[in-house]
């Protein structure tokens, strides 16, 4: 589903360029998790910008869903995040004039995927049906999360990529939060990347990374030494 | 107390440290400033200038003169004539000699010269401010050139020095005065100016007084004389102030609202801006800085802003009084016939003014609300309800109060007798239409939300946007609102007027050739004038005083087809008798009416001599643009009671054959007339309409100014909006929105609030060119006209939204596009 080659990418400082990938490589199979951990300032959040195709690298190659970014244009990048991917971020950016319901639909109309049956189905799951003619502001933001993961689950994306979904939740509405995301995760069979800098989140996923100094490393488990699951 | 301000310096330095930050932001809080001072500033000027040339047009010598003496060639009277006029007994007549002189070092410089000995002694007074005698030197050689205190420090001169030409002359030595009784001009003994200048000829003669009759001899006796020279009406004599008062009144009050529209610039800059500065001042609280050190840094900042404001301000407003100028005097001049000169000097007082009011207003815009937040408790801040909810009860607010604004200019109508006072509830309506526009673009925009189909979600979502834009997009479309409004309604107004003027001089000039001449025999063109006439109009008149105002009287002849057809504004059943030459019944114009009070049949005492003649008021008459009052009366009338009423002109009537033109022309000149005396019908209301439009260009530059500074204030907003949504764009373009589909989005909006905004301008500038055709114009120049509505200026208003909203649209996506990039790159990240 994802996979990098040798990635590599700068930045341009007042005090010279910062390195914060130096020919990363990762591999993420189709209908896998995987949660990306890192010190604040090492890159984490830039290298899920260059998977979705927001920012650049200036050397490697990423694959996504089987398309190379060495041969994309900025209109593939466009459809391959509205279509294949999705996002989902701390901060929720939810259209704050349209009502749940027209929020939650908001991507599955722009990639025309939109399947009523599912869409139920989700609200439903993740405890919406009360909601959906309210307007973002009347939401708690556990709710509004939970509106923003429904809208980047229900175009069934191959992909979804998560920017410390949690950070602006309290530890239980966390837990939750983050229970139901991989369950629905698993259920469309989409694969998951996930930022975050706790250890405790990065449980709920299949596998965790950690990047530092410019390289991707596989944590394993502290118990027995293997990969965690 | 050192220490007192130096926190104050550091708070300050702080605060001021957002505008390094924001420098765009910034930028659009001085455009605004700068632009609304500029306005209103550079009508202050040409006000306080026009003013100051009322004033001093009353000390220039001859002002007060009747009469002046005139050359019809225009080469001037010569000293012989004048000296004829003296021998014959014309002792009020004294001779005056103007002209432009190059000095060596290539100054312009204005000579005014006069016979100080021919002079009665009270203008001999008002030309020197010397007592009489106290001018010797000036009238024996070796002269004496008088300069006023600004034009000696202009040139450099001295007492005693003298000022050499371009020719290569000199000046008689120089006095220099501290009163500058002659304006900005050299003021010379006329026997050395002519002498110096080389010249027999004078510019023309000045007439005192003439009381009686004289007028009609002093004519008759230049006639014998020269038949080159004229005896013409003083017009100026006028009192100006008085009769300007309301022109400057209606360009006050539209600088004012330029001002305004300005203003909203800044509350926009502001308002983008506090969010920001929120952090700041909720900061500097938890640092221990008190309420009143914040408070004294704020209001530091707002004098550092009214500073720059105002110098920026007065600057550009400076240079655009240069340019409005020229309108203003071509308004003056064909209105009131009062002249100024076109230099401008920014006086202290204007300076005050632009200051107090720059300080006003960003007290309003700026301090206020910085100090309302910073007053806000820091629990109050942190349970802060969101933006979108902050804008909703904002504009509840803004619709409430435009409630009570809507009432109180309804109120204040009917009681609205005076201009000030109208111009106050065209304000509050102004306002309270600009107020109630963001609650009904709102409004509209969720119930398109509601009425559109779940098909149509791009559109849906697109209103969704509208609604969060609104917050900042509303100040720019109520500054827009303000622009179209003043623009329709007075478009509306001067439309209306055009097409009333056109219909009156349509009625009014009904004859074919208009003649006015001081050398025609009537009586002999009339006695046997040939089949070319078909009909004659003669009339006559004079100027007298009347409730405190000059006022014309004029004596038509009731039989003649135009005056059959004189159509009335309001008539008693009586107003027969004046057509059928009733001698005691009399017609008004609607300028005696409405600014002297007098209604229908009520009975006016006219001077006649020393005496008053009692007239019974049967009809009112539209006069459009005449300053003065007026009464109409049958010619002979007018003939019997003032024996001196001088001949008001002659309206002929030609037949339709083709050389009826020729032979009347021939005919005129056979009874004395010369080429020039007469106009034909075509050529005098092509002349009207372009004084006319001349007088009406001004206020056509003061709303396309206007109307910039509301295109400004609409790119700024624009340019806010996108910064601020920036965030949400970049989310947009991690779902994979493509840029059509973000254009349709985000501009959508713009173009759902400019359409409700220019629907909303048709009925306020309806009112509004209501307002000022059947009140303000009523209080301001007495005269009634009909409001003529048109779609046009309505139709050119929206194609000019248009084109500006398409501009300022573009460059702010070109904006937000190229900042796209840095924001993706941003997402993810706390928006705070």
């Amino acid at each position: 589903m994802l996979r990098l080659n040798q990635v590599v990418k700068h930045f341009a400082q007042p005090d010279g360029d910062v390195t914060v990938l130096s020919g990363a490589s990762f591999h993420l199979p189709a209908g896998r998790s995987a949660a990306l951990l890192g010190e604040s300032g090492s890159g984490k959040s830039t290298l899920l910008h260059l998977v979705a195709g927001l920012d650049t690298p200036d050397a490697g190659e990423l694959v996504i869903d089987g398309h190379s970014s060495l041969s994309m244009s900025a209109g593939d990048w466009n459809r391959l995040r509205r279509d294949r991917l999705s996002l989902i971020f701390q901060q929720y950016h939810l259209v704050p004039t349209l009502t749940v319901l027209d929020n939650l639909q908001l991507q599955a109309r722009l990639s025309q995927r939109l399947d009523p049956a599912f869409r139920d189905h989700l609200i439903d799951r993740l405890g919406l049906a009360d909601l959906t003619r309210r307007l973002p502001h009347q939401l708690s933001g556990g709710q509004q999360q939970r509106v923003a993961i429904a809208r980047a689950l229900l175009h069934r994306p191959a992909l979804v990529l998560a920017d410390e979904p949690t950070g602006n939740l309290d530890e239980a509405t966390s837990e939750r939060v983050m229970g139901v995301l991989v369950e629905l995760v698993r259920e469309t069979g989409s694969s998951l990347l996930m930022v975050t800098h706790s250890a405790h989140m990065a449980s709920f996923l299949d596998e965790q990374w950690r990047l530092q100094h410019g390289q991707l490393h596989q944590q394993h488990d502290q118990y027995n030494g293997e990969p965690a699951l | 107390m050192t220490g007192t301000l130096t926190r104050l310096l550091r708070v300050l330095i702080t605060l001021l440290s957002h505008h390094r930050r924001h420098p765009l932001q910034t930028l659009f809080l001085l455009t605004g400033l700068v632009t609304g001072v500029a306005l209103w500033s550079a009508v202050q000027v040409i006000n306080a200038h026009a003013r100051a040339s009322y004033a001093e047009a009353d000390q220039v010598l001859g002002a007060q003169a009747s009469h002046w003496v005139r050359s019809g060639s225009g080469e001037g009277v010569s000293v012989d004539d004048y000296v004829n006029l003296r021998r014959q007994g014309w002792r009020s007549v004294f001779p005056i000699l103007e002209q432009r002189l190059t000095t060596a070092d290539q100054s312009v410089i204005n000579l005014i010269a006069t016979d100080l000995l021919a002079l009665p002694d009270e203008e001999a007074g008002t030309a020197t401010g010397l007592p009489a005698g106290g001018w010797m030197q000036l009238v024996t050689p070796p002269h004496e050139a008088w300069y006023p205190e600004t034009l000696a420090q202009q040139l450099g001169l001295e007492d005693g020095d003298r000022l050499t030409l371009n020719s290569g002359k000199a000046l008689p030595p120089a006095r220099v005065f501290s009163r500058e009784q002659q304006g900005l001009r050299v003021f010379m003994d006329i026997g050395a100016a002519l002498t110096l200048l080389d010249r027999s000829h004078l510019s023309y003669l000045v007439v005192a007084e003439l009381p009686g009759d004289a007028a009609a001899r002093l004519s008759r006796d230049l006639a014998a004389l020269n038949p080159d020279l004229r005896l013409v009406a003083n017009q100026q004599r006028l009192d100006l102030t008085e009769l300007t008062q309301s022109l400057h009144t209606q360009l006050a009050a539209m600088s004012l609202l330029s001002f305004a529209v300005g203003l909203f610039i800044v509350f926009n800059a502001v308002r983008f801006s506090l969010s920001a500065r929120r952090h700041t001042l909720t900061t500097l609280r938890e640092l221990g800085v008190s309420q009143r050190l914040l408070l004294g840094a704020i209001a530091l900042e707002t004098l550092v802003m009214s500073i720059i404001g105002t110098l920026g301000g007065l600057g550009l407003g400076y240079g655009l009084s240069q340019l409005l100028l020229p309108s203003v005097a071509a308004t003056l001049q064909n209105l009131y016939g009062a002249v100024l000169d076109y230099t401008l000097l920014v006086q202290p007082v204007t300076v005050l003014q632009a200051w107090l009011l720059t300080s006003a207003g960003l007290v309003l815009a700026l301090a206020w609300p910085l100090w309302r937040q910073a007053q806000r408790s820091l629990q109050d801040q942190r349970d802060e309800p969101s933006q979108w909810q902050q804008d909703q009860r904002a504009r509840r607010r803004l619709a409430l109060g435009s409630l009570v604004l809507a009432l109180l200019a309804l109120g204040l109508y009917f009681q609205l007798n005076s201009i000030a006072m109208g111009f106050t509830v065209l304000a509050l309506i102004l306002f309270a239409g600009a107020g109630l526009l963001p609650w009904t673009v709102a409004l509209i925009l969720r119930g398109l939300q509601r009425a559109l189909p779940a098909s149509a979600w791009r559109l849906n979502w697109a209103c969704g946007e509208g609604l969060a834009q609104l917050g900042t997009l509303r100040t720019a479309l109520m500054a827009l609102l303000l622009a179209l409004t003043a623009n329709f309604g007075v478009d509306s107004l001067v439309d209306s007027f055009r097409t009333s003027l056109s219909d009156w001089l349509q009625q009014r000039l009904a004859a074919d050739l208009f003649v006015q001449s001081d050398t025609l025999d009537i009586d002999a063109l009339l006695a046997n004038p040939g089949d070319w006439l078909v009909e004659s109009h003669r009339r006559n008149g004079l100027t007298v005083r009347w409730e405190n105002r000059p006022t014309q009287i004029r004596g038509l002849n009731t039989d003649t087809s135009d005056t059959r057809a004189l159509p009335l504004a309001a008539e008693t059943d009586r107003s027969s008798a004046w057509f059928d030459g009733d001698p005691d019944v009399v017609l008004a114009n609607e300028q005696a009416r409405y600014l002297a009070g007098i209604e229908l049949g009520e009975t006016v005492q006219i001077p006649v001599g020393q005496q008053t003649v009692a007239f019974e008021v049967v009809g009112f008459y539209h006069d459009y643009g005449n300053p003065a009052y007026q009464f109409y009366l049958p010619y002979q009338r007018v003939a019997e009671l003032w024996p001196n009423a001088g001949e008001q002109g002659l309206g002929l009537w030609l037949n339709d054959h083709d050389d009826a033109l020729a032979r009347a022309e021939a005919a005129l000149v056979a009874a004395g007339a010369r080429p020039g005396d007469w106009t034909r019908r075509e050529d005098v209301l092509a002349i009207s309409l372009r004084v006319f439009d001349r007088t009406f260009a001004m206020t056509a530059a003061i709303n396309a100014l206007t109307f910039t500074v509301a295109g400004i204030a609409l790119l700024a907003s624009l340019l806010a909006i996108h910064q601020q949504r920036l965030p949400s764009y970049a989310h947009w373009r991690s779902m994979g929105v493509s840029n059509r589909e973000w254009l349709l989005i985000a501009g959508l909006p713009l173009g759902i609030g400019l359409l409700v905004t220019w629907l909303l301008s048709i009925p306020l500038g309806t009112l509004l060119a209501g307002l000022l055709i059947y009140d303000l114009n009523v209080l301001s120049f007495g005269w009634t006209m009909p409001l003529i509505w048109q779609f046009e200026p309505a139709r050119s208003l929206f194609w000019l939204t248009l084109l500006v909203a398409g501009f300022t649209f573009a460059i702010s996506a070109v904006q937000a596009r190229l900042k796209l990039p840095q924001a993706l790159k941003h997402l993810g990240e706390d928006a705070a």
